[in-house]
């Protein structure tokens, strides 16, 4: 599916950090031992879609291009699955963890990049998450 | 993508606002229809005119007592106003796209713009001051204080349900008068909900009082000496001819917003890809039905490669906008508002053929994204080879249609948009700052924009407009809409 409206955009980051959150909430069921870690990556997640529709809800006006901001990003590009196979081990949970962060890290960027010059500030705040993701990532990587 | 929930879901016969209470019109009832499905969501009453005439009369008894209410009680009637829009945003954005048709991105674009001017107003007590000077003669004093006036009638259109009736209805209570408003019948419920928000807020009864209707309400309001003043937003023809000619009989204020054709100059050094993107939303946002959308566009320059690349990146992005019902996320236009307007954007549209320009998109062949009625929805609509003489350049069709013209010189576009009988706005896209300074000094519309597509002046400053767009002298919206509202007493004192 191609996304090219503003709403579309902030609605897919929604759908993005709550299939994050399912991710993890799935991971600490199974392998317990980081629980802590994962339970804050779902705070930020729950913070993440709040500040994202924040911006939207503020920044939306009649007079910028709501409509025509973004350019057919697909999200199959994006898409990821939240399920864990009962023979993955840690490590390739883990594993797993990167590659769907790095997704949504990429949604974040590739959405700033688009409407940059357009939309002001909700590139900003894409942006930020994006950077947060990525010490995410360094964070993952520590508990292989 | 999903369809969002429609906000409404049982069909309501719906009545006026007056005093403080609900009440039920003996006027004739009308549909009001989505445009998008088909669906009838309301009844709303054609009110009488005694029905008018009593609104008037109950904002009249209120109105001592709410002039003498302190402007910062006013004003805190109107901050809880403001956060009772913003618990109901959603909801007031969802009825805006259902009874209009515009996209949800435009309707939660025009509730944040209605609400930004509820937040201004709640300033009125910083925003109503005067001012005074000591000693004007030696042991003499003079200052100036701003008064309310009375009772306004406001005359609403029907492509902004939201916003416009909000240039006006904040900043006239938060200066202590009282209003009747006139929302458009084939919009009604946007204002409806305004209203229930209004009284849940705390403004006292007969202070915001909504009357539905038509040609008897907008008349009597006119005829009605207890009316000072009129704020009005529609066509050329009604607000030059009808409005403001009988406000200057009966000699109540006015403000008439009126028609539009609004033209953009194309530069040649325009950035292309932020330049189309500005004017997707300019010409197809809200179906072309904005008195600030772009229609003809002026590319300047005899470089036809330019032209060509400029065409080519227009076309293949206007061909690819995806139409359809507005609570389908994925929409980028919305229908119009309703058959009778599709006729006449469609009439133009064989007009502009019959004068011999060339019709590149034909927006009569729409690809509807759903399966809804054709019955309203139009795709967006290119001419090119359009002569700034012919009916498609000069006249206001009100829909998604756009018209490409060339020019040799930035001078020569700007004379094409000083031959066209309206000014209310323009707009260069370009990174020269001498041709930018230019096309704002010379150019005699009253909104410029400058590599902006809708220049739409946020709540602090007033929307300007001059020829045949605008009649009166103030203008909504920012510091004049409170001089409006309000009559400069001086007094000058001495104490013996």
């Amino acid at each position: 599916m191609k996304l090219n409206t503003t709403s579309a955009v902030v609605s897919f980051a929604k759908d993005l950090e709550e299939n994050s959150t399912k991710f993890y909430e799935n991971l600490i069921q199974k392998f317990p031992q980081d629980k802590e870690t994962f339970l804050a990556f779902i705070k930020e997640n729950k913070k993440n879609v709040v500040l994202v529709q924040r911006v939207y809800y503020e920044v939306i006006s009649d007079a910028i291009e709501g409509c025509f901001s973004f350019e057919d990003l697909d999200t199959d590009t994006y898409t990821f699955d939240t399920k864990l196979p009962k023979d993955l081990s840690y490590p390739d949970v883990l594993l797993k963890a990167i590659k769907i962060e790095e997704k949504i890290q990429k949604y974040y960027l590739d959405s700033a990049e688009m409407s940059k010059s357009l939309m002001a500030d909700i590139p900003r705040v894409f942006e930020g998450i994006a950077k947060r993701r990525e010490k995410r990532k360094v964070e993952l990587e520590s508990l292989k | 993508m999903a369809i969002l929930e429609e906000p409404i879901k049982e069909l309501k016969i719906l009545k006026n606002y007056i005093n403080g209470e609900w009440v039920e019109s003996q006027g004739e009832l009308k549909d009001v229809v989505n445009p998008a499905t088909g669906k009838t969501l309301a009844k709303v009453p054609i009110s009488t005119k005694d029905e008018l005439n009593k609104a008037v009369e109950v904002a009249k008894e209120a109105y001592p007592s709410w002039r003498r209410t302190t402007p910062l009680t006013r004003a805190r009637c109107l901050f809880r106003l403001k956060e009772l829009m913003e618990e109901n945003f959603e909801k007031l954005s969802r009825i805006q796209t259902i009874e209009h048709g515009k996209t949800i991105d435009e309707s939660r674009g025009e509730t944040r713009r209605g609400i930004e001017n509820v937040e201004v107003a709640t300033g009125i007590p910083s925003l109503m001051m005067g001012y005074n000077l000591e000693d004007i003669a030696t042991g003499i004093d003079e200052y100036m204080i701003r008064q309310p006036i009375g009772v306004f009638g406001l005359i609403c259109p029907f492509n902004f349900p939201f916003m416009v009736p909000l240039w006006f209805a904040p900043y006239a209570v938060a200066t202590g008068n009282c209003i009747v408003m006139k929302p458009s019948s084939e919009v009604p419920l946007t204002q409806l909900k305004v209203a229930e928000l209004a009284e849940e807020a705390g403004i006292p009864p007969g202070v915001w009082n909504v009357v539905n209707g038509g040609r008897t309400v907008v008349s009597s309001l006119l005829d009605n000496p207890d009316i000072k003043g009129i704020c009005f937003v529609g066509s050329t023809p009604t607000g030059k001819n009808v409005v403001y000619k009988k406000c200057g009989e009966t000699g109540k204020k006015v403000i008439a917003g009126c028609g539009a054709k609004n033209c953009l100059v194309i530069m040649p050094d325009a950035i292309l890809d932020k330049t189309i993107a500005g004017l997707m939303t300019s010409i197809y946002g809200n179906a072309g039905q904005r008195c600030l959308a772009g229609t003809n566009i002026i590319i300047v320059g005899e470089d036809e490669a330019f032209y060509k690349k400029f065409r080519d990146a227009f076309v293949e992005k206007a061909s690819k906008i995806r139409v359809g019902y507005g609570l389908d996320e994925s929409v980028q236009m919305g229908p119009v508002r309703d058959k009778t307007k599709k006729e006449r954007i469609v009439s133009y549209i064989e007009k502009g053929i019959k004068e011999g320009a060339k019709l590149t998109l034909d927006g009569r062949r729409v690809n509807i994204i759903g399966n809804y009625p054709d019955t309203c929805f139009l795709g967006p609509t290119l001419f090119e080879e359009v002569n700034p003489d012919m009916a498609i350049a000069q006249e206001e069709i009100f829909g998604p249609v756009a018209t490409f013209m060339r020019a040799k010189t930035l001078d020569k576009a700007i004379d094409i948009i000083h031959n066209i009988p309206f000014g209310n706005s323009a707009g260069i896209f370009t990174q020269s700052g001498k041709w930018a300074r230019e096309f704002q000094y010379e150019t005699e519309c009253g909104n410029i924009g400058i590599n902006i597509g809708i220049a739409a002046p946020m709540a602090f400053f007033p929307f300007s407009g001059m020829k045949d767009s605008f009649f009166g002298n103030l203008h909504p919206q920012g510091q004049e809409i409170i001089r409006f509202f309000t009559e400069s007493k001086v007094v000058i004192q001495r104490w013996l």
